[in-house]
């Protein structure tokens, strides 16, 4: 990936979140402390929200920029979210859920392909047809994670996307993003409380704290470095 | 003691006079079209007199339909003898007090600023005439006549599908001064206190209906004595006056009615 | 009941459907802006759509006839241009029901939009929906119960509707005279028994619409 924050600023309620930085890596970890920023960073990435002043840039398109008022709405941005508790449309079938985003106009070919690749890395072929209501916690987010890929990202944000699914099924889910990551060549900003999940994905590693990003590099380096991390993370269960 | 009768009977004299009688309220349903006209004689009255006279102004069928649910009235001034005879049927008119002494013409107007040119009747029916007030032509006595009118001219099926029937008179008369209406039948009184029609023409004595208001006391008033002075105020020379000058027609005498 | 009631109670329906097809379009607007969205002034516009509501029916009335009568600019372009009339027309009946019913509306409507959680609406932008496509495939479907019955209710206040439908379209048997105003005219007339099928038959229809309406509201997906 090739993402730019550079003088971002928003005020928010307890201190005002202020990011400069570049990503490069494949997958960037971002963790910190709950109600450090992490979701309103990533809402200001991907366009639910506009900063004060700054810009965001991704592969050199410049997204946001507070000074010239220029922003590209979320609908142009192709950045994927998959949000903490995945946020499946209730009215529609998990096949719908996941076709949602994908490009038109090509109804047989390609389109179908995709869908057929997609469903099998995340293994929810027998869930298709299926409407969500009766899916469990695991099966909910896979589908969330299918439905962001299908739509083509160019970058693709994760929120906490395991913070409600029990550890043996993260432990086979890591191996997919992994997938993604080699296979698909989706870039990633992943948001999570969990080393093992930073250690095992990510590139580069970020820390934020009260707005502010206090570590930014190695993910080893970073998660050693912090040793207030494990006290504060704390694993939902 | 007999020396002293006739000094108490002497002071009696002078003081009995003195002892003031309590002013009473009256309430007076009246036909909608004598409103203004009435205004003026109950404030001459009250005047001279100390009673107080509370006006309820309406289309007669709503004020009768009133008096039969037993709404505390008085006096009831009608724009049609129909009215008055179904009250009378259901004996709640008092005795010998019924009179018809006023009447009026009916007149097509038309808003002050129309264009429409309507000198008889026939111009009626004209195309151009998309909505006629009238007051309601089945209970409203204003409306009654317009149609009875309309009717002894053969001109009432040609015309219904534009009426606009109205609450009471007035309100037909307020229809076509806003000029919602393009003409409307009312009575010639209303058309001269209106400052925002002109009259297109006054329907001839001999082509419109007989129009007769009756006034008569009512069986339940708690106050007969008062209600009757007032009613014989309303046919002495003072209010006849004002009447005239609205443009109400004196008829003569008191019909004979029981 | 007779041919003459029947027509009464087709023209009274008819008048009402078409009065929902007329709030539809500000009614969703409205809503929707007051559900999402804060601007300067927004709590002025909420108490304008919800005037009619508290406001006598004949006042309400009373302005819809200075707003289109023949003395307005409004009215005389109509009139004119159009060569329309509103005043004592069913024209007149469309605009007092639609009026008079819209606060309604737009109150239940704006409700079921913000009981569709923003975050939906939110990931189908960043799924490439416009918010034109967000709201239609997202929100839309999403609230039609709450819309349904919110609709079913403000269908139901325009069958019933007098005050201001007797200022501004009169009282015209076979023209204007909806339900509400025959039961008025009958009961002036002194015909009770009539008066009573009609009203049992008006309150019929709003049982009706209101049950369906709160039968909608209680299956709400939460």
């Amino acid at each position: 990936m090739r993402l730019a924050l550079r003088g971002l600023r928003l005020p928010l309620p307890r201190f005002t979140l202020e990011v400069d930085l570049e990503l490069h890596g494949r997958v960037a970890g971002l963790f910190g402390p709950s109600g450090a920023g992490k979701t309103s960073l990533l809402e200001l990435i991907v366009g639910l929200r506009r900063p004060t002043q700054g810009s965001v840039h991704l592969a050199g398109r410049r997204l946001t920029d507070a000074a010239e008022r220029s922003f590209v709405p979320p609908e142009r941005r192709r950045i994927g979210y998959v949000p903490q508790d995945g946020a499946l449309f209730p009215h529609l079938s998990v096949r719908r859920n996941l076709l949602y985003g994908a490009p038109h106009g090509d109804p047989t070919g390609e389109g179908k392909n995709r869908l057929a690749e997609i469903a099998s890395v995340l293994e929810i072929e027998s869930l298709l047809d299926r409407g969500i209501a009766g899916l469990s916690g695991g099966e909910r987010q896979r589908v969330a994670l299918g439905r962001a890929l299908l739509a083509a990202p160019e970058l693709l944000l994760l929120d906490e996307p395991f913070a409600g699914v029990d550890r043996p099924l993260r432990g086979r889910i890591l191996p997919v993003l992994a997938r993604i990551r080699d296979d698909l060549r989706v870039p990633m900003l992943y948001v999570s409380h969990e080393p093992e999940e930073i250690l095992a994905l990510c590139d580069e590693a970020l820390r934020l704290e009260r707005g502010r990003i206090v570590a930014h590099g190695a993910p080893a380096e970073v998660l050693a470095s912090t040793t207030t991390s494990r006290a504060a993370a704390g694993s939902p269960s | 003691m007999k020396r002293l009768l006739l000094p108490l009977a002497l002071g009696a004299w002078f003081v009995l006079p003195a002892v003031p009688t309590a002013a009473v309220e009256l309430n007076v349903s009246a036909a909608a079209s004598l409103t203004d006209a009435l205004q003026e004689i109950v404030h001459a009255y009250e005047a001279s007199c100390g009673d107080h006279i509370l006006l309820n102004l309406g289309a007669s069928s709503l004020l009768a339909r009133q008096i039969e649910e037993g709404a505390p009235a008085d006096l009831f001034l009608s724009a049609d003898e129909a009215k008055m005879d179904s009250l009378a049927k259901k004996g709640l008119v008092l005795a010998g007090t019924r009179k018809s002494v006023l009447g009026n013409t009916l007149v097509v107007v038309v808003p002050l600023d129309s264009k429409l040119k309507i000198s008889a009747p026939a111009d009626l029916v004209s195309s151009s005439i998309r909505a006629l007030a009238l007051a309601e032509p089945q209970t409203v006595p204003a409306g009654i006549y317009a149609k009875e009118y309309l009717q002894k001219l053969g001109l009432w099926r040609k015309v219904i599908d534009r009426v606009v029937p109205t609450e009471n008179v007035r309100a037909a008369l307020a229809a076509v001064e806003s000029g919602n209406a393009d003409a409307g039948i009312v009575y010639q009184t209303d058309a001269e206190i209106s400052h925002k029609v002109k009259v297109a023409y006054a329907v001839s004595e001999a082509e419109g209906p007989k129009i007769s208001y009756p006034f008569a006391a009512l069986a339940a008033s708690r106050h007969p004595q008062e209600t009757r002075r007032f009613l014989a105020y309303l046919s002495s020379p003072p209010a006849l006056d004002v009447f005239r000058r609205f443009g109400f027609l004196v008829i003569s005498g008191p019909a004979a009615h029981p | 009941m007779s041919g003459e009631e029947f027509q009464i109670l087709g023209f009274t329906l008819g008048m009402a459907a078409l009065a929902m097809v007329a709030i539809l379009p500000p009614g969703l607007a409205l809503a929707w802006l007051l559900a999402r969205r804060t601007f300067p002034g927004k709590a002025v516009l909420e108490t304008l759509v919800a005037l009619p509501l508290v406001m006598p029916p004949v006042a309400t009335g009373l302005f819809l006839l200075r707003l289109f009568g023949r003395r307005s600019a409004l009215g005389r372009f109509v009139h004119d241009r159009l060569d329309v009339d509103v005043i004592f027309t069913w024209r007149g009946v469309l605009v007092a029901m639609a009026v008079m019913s819209l606060p309604l509306f737009v109150r239940s409507a704006r409700v079921a939009f913000e009981e569709v959680p923003l975050r939906l609406e939110q990931i189908a932008r960043t799924l490439g929906a416009s918010p034109v496509r967000a709201f239609v495939t997202v929100t839309l479907p999403l609230a039609a119960r709450g819309l349904t019955a919110g609709l079913l209710l403000a269908f139901a206040r325009a069958l019933g509707e007098f005050g201001a439908t007797i200022v501004v379209a009169g009282n015209i048997p076979g023209r204007t005279q909806t339900l509400a105003l025959a039961i008025y005219q009958l009961i002036q007339l002194g015909r009770d028994d009539a008066a009573v099928r009609l009203c049992l038959a008006a309150a019929g229809l709003a049982f009706v619409a209101l049950f369906t309406s709160e039968r909608l509201l209680r299956r709400r997906p939460s």
